[in-house]
């Protein structure tokens, strides 16, 4: 892989598929979030710290970070803070590809549309800028090596909770597509008390592996970095691009919703289906702090899950989670009541 | 005194949601707002006063049905819909300038509100739980200026138990997908002349006399603009900030186009105070109780000449297709997408109102306005004009810090001299 064809992505609905049939290879990026304060001289302190976290691996000055270099980038305008790190990566690299997808909410046949445009006009500035054409053949040939990638995280993830799934799936997410990551599964099921942890993007070496410390097991990883984006299918069906990207549109859209969508109900029902189905003896809800979608979804999910019956705790994370040690009573306390 | 604080005097040891339900007190307040002592500075705010209050009133009293909306959602659509639009984003800043916000922050916060969003919303929501808001028969967003209103319109739907529909506004601004919003707005405008009992062709009337009415609005605010930008106008951005109201709630109205129709000709009539201001530019919008920062600004003989949010930002509306003119209206907006459009409309006002500096009010839990101050400041500093952020609270008074605001805000004035 050269640095030229690699291209950062950040939100769980970047269309992976197109990219990889333009020949570039996305690599997720998680940022640096050793290095907040990087990022305080493009951004006010009070925005999503992965956005800042990956705006502060790209300042000079380089921390640990992320290993690739490359700053070509896709942003899906899915969120305040998403169009915000766009602008300032905007800003920073104006020779470099720098897309924002449009990403409706609603996923209704307006959303399909509306979306389907926007995979279409996304291969259009893709073939511009590789200079390479895609046709409707590598496109479904990219979605077909997708599933299979997608299963093949299923399937080493069987099994795995806590944090080492978590790295696993950024594992997934962060290496080209036809590299199997060399992390190893972990975190063995058993023994703990299961518990489903859902939020919207979380470090593993922070909070995640506190919940393990404290002898919980996450049955279920309901994160934006974690099993999210392998949910579902978005395998295509088509004969043409016109055709491919409606189709692809769906499946994005019909994927588990993250907080950001129009139909926060059904988030709220998945959810209960999934601690029913998965055995799960109370949600924790943790999400990265200045998150709007989540911080509005947190009441309306703790008043359903309270009519559910179901226990749950909530934590904040600022992503770098520096002192996240002091969670530990509260996460023993939580898991000896259920 | 002003007239909310004259009825929050009155009303405080027994304002209960029942309050804004009954006869008798919206009777008080239309006779407080046409009494001699209430005497608004400008005839144009008479006129927006008793609108607000007449619409306010309605929603109350459930004259008509009512239609929750987001600040850039048109009301043209549900004026002309048969239906009585309601901002509860204004609502927020009028219970701040009434000082009465933090109850009902709080009360949000007990139901797991965090304090780091908006507070706009969460005062909002608080109202809503407590039962002080008009009930809506359906909740309208579009997905901008920021993620908050579709987020805590879908939790005030579901306390209501009605439905609600947020609009995706398309990034890319082509024709084709401009046309599948005006289908999602004419489905929407569809759904509120049921609610209003009207048919089809009563509903074309309707919408074509609020197109009309809103296009002589943006004529006579373009007058407004040009007079603006004189030399010391009289109209100081301070009060003219409250005009965001008007120009989200009223468009489609008799008497928003009235307020513009005034507010221009009584401008020409004043004419200019006269030399020697220092010229600003106001980012954001204000804290709503407080005054103190803007006498600050006065002590110093500085002006704020234009404010980021007042100013027409569209073509006229093509009566022929409604939907698709108001469409390109919202699409066309400087704060839909990425923050260098907001930059770019922010460094022609400052042009074209020839500021001498410009503040950037940092409301906190705004991540659309705070994200994108840096690059508004980079953008204002490439064309020479020094911009001050401060942070602050628009709705919350006990997140606001008059002493240090204003050390900074007087260093910055001294730096313009
Ligand atoms: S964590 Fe929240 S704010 Fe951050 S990118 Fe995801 S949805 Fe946006
Ligand atoms: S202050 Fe900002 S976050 Fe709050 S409603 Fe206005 S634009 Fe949205």
């Amino acid at each position: 892989m050269s640095e030229e064809n690699a291209v950062g992505w950040f939100c769980a609905y970047t269309p992976l598929e197109i990219l990889d049939a333009a020949g570039l290879t996305p690599l997720r990026r998680f940022g640096d979030p050793a290095r907040l304060e990087a990022a305080d001289a493009l951004l006010h302190q009070a925005i999503c710290p992965y956005v800042r976290a990956c705006l502060a691996s790209v300042t000079d000055g380089e921390g640990a970070g992320d290993a690739v270099v490359s700053r070509h980038a896709v942003f899906v305008n899915s969120c305040d803070g998403m169009r915000r790190l766009h602008d300032a990566w905007r800003a920073r690299f104006p020779e470099h590809f720098v897309h924002l997808l449009d990403l409706p909410r609603n996923q209704d046949r307006a959303g399909e549309r509306l979306l389907a445009r926007e995979f279409l006009r996304l291969l259009a500035t893709l073939e511009d800028f590789t200079g390479r054409t895609i046709d409707a053949r590598s496109l479904r040939e990219a979605a077909l090596r997708r599933e299979e990638r997608r299963l093949a995280y299923l399937e080493r993830a069987r099994g795995s909770s806590g944090a080492a799934r978590l790295r696993l799936a950024m594992g997934f997410q962060s290496t080209p597509a036809d590299e199997i990551p060399g992390t190893e599964a972990g975190g063995t099921r058993g023994g703990g008390v299961p518990v489903l942890l859902t939020g919207n993007l979380l470090n593993p070496e922070g909070l995640v592996s506190v919940l393990d410390a404290a002898g919980a097991e996450v049955v279920c990883l309901d994160l934006c970095n974690g099993d999210r984006a392998f949910s579902s299918s978005t395998l295509p069906a088509g004969d043409d691009l016109e055709g491919l990207c409606a189709s692809l549109a769906r499946g994005y859209l019909e994927r588990r919703p993250c907080a950001r969508m129009a139909d926060a109900r059904r988030r709220a029902d998945d959810l209960v289906k999934e601690v029913r189905g998965t055995g799960a003896r109370g949600v924790i809800y943790a999400g990265l702090k200045f998150c709007d979608p989540y911080l509005y979804d947190f009441p309306r999910v703790q008043k359903r899950l309270r009519e559910e019956g179901i226990p749950l705790l909530r934590l904040e994370s600022d992503y770098a989670d520096g002192h996240v040690g002091q969670l530990l009573t509260r996460v023993e306390a939580f898991l000896e009541m259920l | 005194m002003g007239l909310v604080e004259d009825i929050r005097d009155r009303y405080l040891d027994r304002l209960s949601p029942a309050t804004f339900r009954s006869r008798l007190f919206w009777r008080t307040v239309d006779t407080l707002a046409r009494s001699p002592l209430n005497r608004p500075q400008w005839k144009a705010d008479r006129v927006s006063l008793s609108y607000f209050i007449r619409a306010t009133r309605d929603a109350y009293l459930r004259r008509a049905p009512v239609v929750w909306s987001n600040l850039l959602f048109p009301s043209e659509i549900i004026i002309g819909s048969g239906c009585i639009p309601f901002y509860p984003e204004m609502a927020a800043a009028v219970v701040a300038s009434a000082g009465l916000a933090p109850r009902f922050i709080d009360r949000a916060g007990e139901e797991g509100f965090s304090s780091d969003a908006c507070s706009y919303h969460r005062c909002v929501l608080g109202c809503a739980l407590e039962g002080f808001l008009p009930e809506p028969d359906l909740l309208l967003a579009v997905n901008y200026p920021c993620d908050s209103a579709p987020l805590s319109f879908s939790f005030a739907a579901d306390l209501y138990g009605v439905p609600h529909r947020v609009l995706d506004v398309p990034l890319s601004g082509e024709e084709e997908d401009l046309e599948i919003l005006a289908e999602q707005m004419e489905e929407c405008a569809a759904a509120m002349l049921s609610l209003a009992g009207m048919d089809a062709g009563e509903g074309r009337k309707k919408m074509a006399e609020a197109v009309s009415f809103s296009n002589l609005a943006l004529r006579a605010m373009r007058r407004v603009e040009e007079m603006r930008k004189r030399d010391d106008c009289t109209l100081d951005g301070k009060d003219a900030m409250g005009g965001v109201s008007v120009l989200a709630g009223s468009m489609g109205s008799r008497e928003g186009t009235e307020y513009y129709r005034l507010l221009a000709e009584e401008l020409e009539e004043r004419g200019c105070a006269g030399g020697g201001t220092i010229r600003l530019m106001w980012m954001h919008l204000k804290p709503w109780y407080a005054q103190g920062i803007f006498d600050a600004l006065e002590r110093h003989g500085a002006r704020l000449v234009c404010e980021e949010y007042t100013h027409a930002t569209w073509e006229e509306l093509d009566p022929e297709r409604p939907f698709l003119s108001l469409a390109a209206k919202v699409a066309g907006h400087f704060l839909v997408g990425p923050a260098e459009r907001r930059a770019r409309h922010l460094a022609r006002l400052a042009r074209d109102y020839r500021v001498h500096g410009a503040i950037h009010y940092n409301h906190w839990g705004c991540r659309q306005s705070c994200g994108g101050a840096m690059l508004v400041k980079a953008a204002l500093q490439e064309i020479g004009v020094p911009v001050l952020t401060i942070d602050g609270d628009c709705v919350d008074e006990r997140e606001y810090q008059e002493g240090q605001l204003s050390t900074r805000l007087e260093a910055f004035l001294e730096s313009l001299r």
